[in-house]
């Protein structure tokens, strides 16, 4: 029997995200973060992780939210590769059997696809991002 | 033939929504942001069971009083107070923000005389209807929100 999937529920700007926990590797503060010009304006610099350097993303430039960057670090498998994700706080998780219900119809250019779908969690609208398509 | 409208005010003008199945009428509240999304996209509402994108009609219009430049974070405050109308087109629920409910008025659907609204475009009007000397605008709801 399908015993449903774990999300990670997780802050940023004071409002709820979920990523599945089967692609997250580590929760980490973020701390001995390399600056590194030869990344790309949304990413802080890169860590060291398991004897590799992965990049490290600052998830609220790419959503233009305010504040700064996310002080936990969620190290995160992609369709890319390896990444760091910077977010404000791990707040919970998540086991559901809920299917995430697609984003509603003239909401964001469908050719974004930085949200898998919407969970329900505490009586409130999660957002479930795409950690596949967050650099698209 | 007559149907039933739902007539509301935005922006001291007075639109029209056809009546098709339930249309719920709530006070404002708070919508779930969604980043990146359109600009007169508020949010989210999850209620019943269904999830409603939540739209600013009178930003897609054209006819939000325009505020001081940078004074977006002002946006939220002004839309409390107002209500909120869940409708839905097509089978697609959506809820918009409007400043006040007017009433249900019962008009022909044959007397609405072609789209020549002032200030808004053309193409989002599906008709002009009158009711005791007041130009009540029929929206074409598929084409404002949906034109992706």
């Amino acid at each position: 029997m399908d015993a449903g999937t774990r999300f990670l529920i997780l802050s940023l700007d004071g409002e709820s995200y979920a990523i599945p926990i089967a692609r997250l590797l580590e929760i980490t503060v973020a701390r001995a973060i390399q600056r590194d010009p030869s990344l790309a304006e949304v990413f802080e610099g890169k860590v060291e992780f398991r004897g590799a350097w992965i990049p490290v993303l600052n998830v609220k430039k790419i959503f233009k939210l305010p504040g700064m960057p996310g002080t936990t670090l969620l190290v995160v498998t992609s369709g890319k590769g390896t990444l760091g994700i910077l977010v404000d706080a791990v707040t919970d998780i998540l086991d559901t059997e809920q299917r995430p219900a697609p984003l509603p119809k003239g909401v964001i250019n469908p050719g974004l696809h930085y949200y898998k779908g919407i969970l329900r969690h505490k009586e409130k609208l999660v957002l479930l991002l795409n950690q596949d398509e967050l650099l698209s | 033939m007559i149907s039933s409208y739902l007539i509301f005010h935005v922006a001291g003008r007075l639109f029209g929504a056809k009546l098709l199945g339930a249309i719920e009428i709530l006070p404002w509240r708070g919508s779930r942001f969604v980043p990146l999304s359109y600009s007169y996209v508020e949010g989210l509402i999850d209620y019943r069971g269904i999830i409603y994108p939540v739209f600013n009609l009178a930003q897609q219009l054209g006819l939000s009083r325009p505020g001081p430049i940078g004074f977006t974070a002002e946006k939220k405050k002004q839309a409390e107070g107002r209500n909120i109308i869940l409708l839905e087109e097509n089978k697609v629920p959506f809820g918009i923000i409007v400043d006040g409910v007017a009433k249900m008025a019962k008009l022909e659907d044959a007397t609405l005389a072609p789209g020549k609204a002032q200030g808004i475009d053309p193409a989002y009007v599906k008709g002009i209807a009158y009711e005791d000397d007041q130009e009540i605008m029929i929206l074409d709801f598929e084409r404002l929100f949906h034109a992706d």
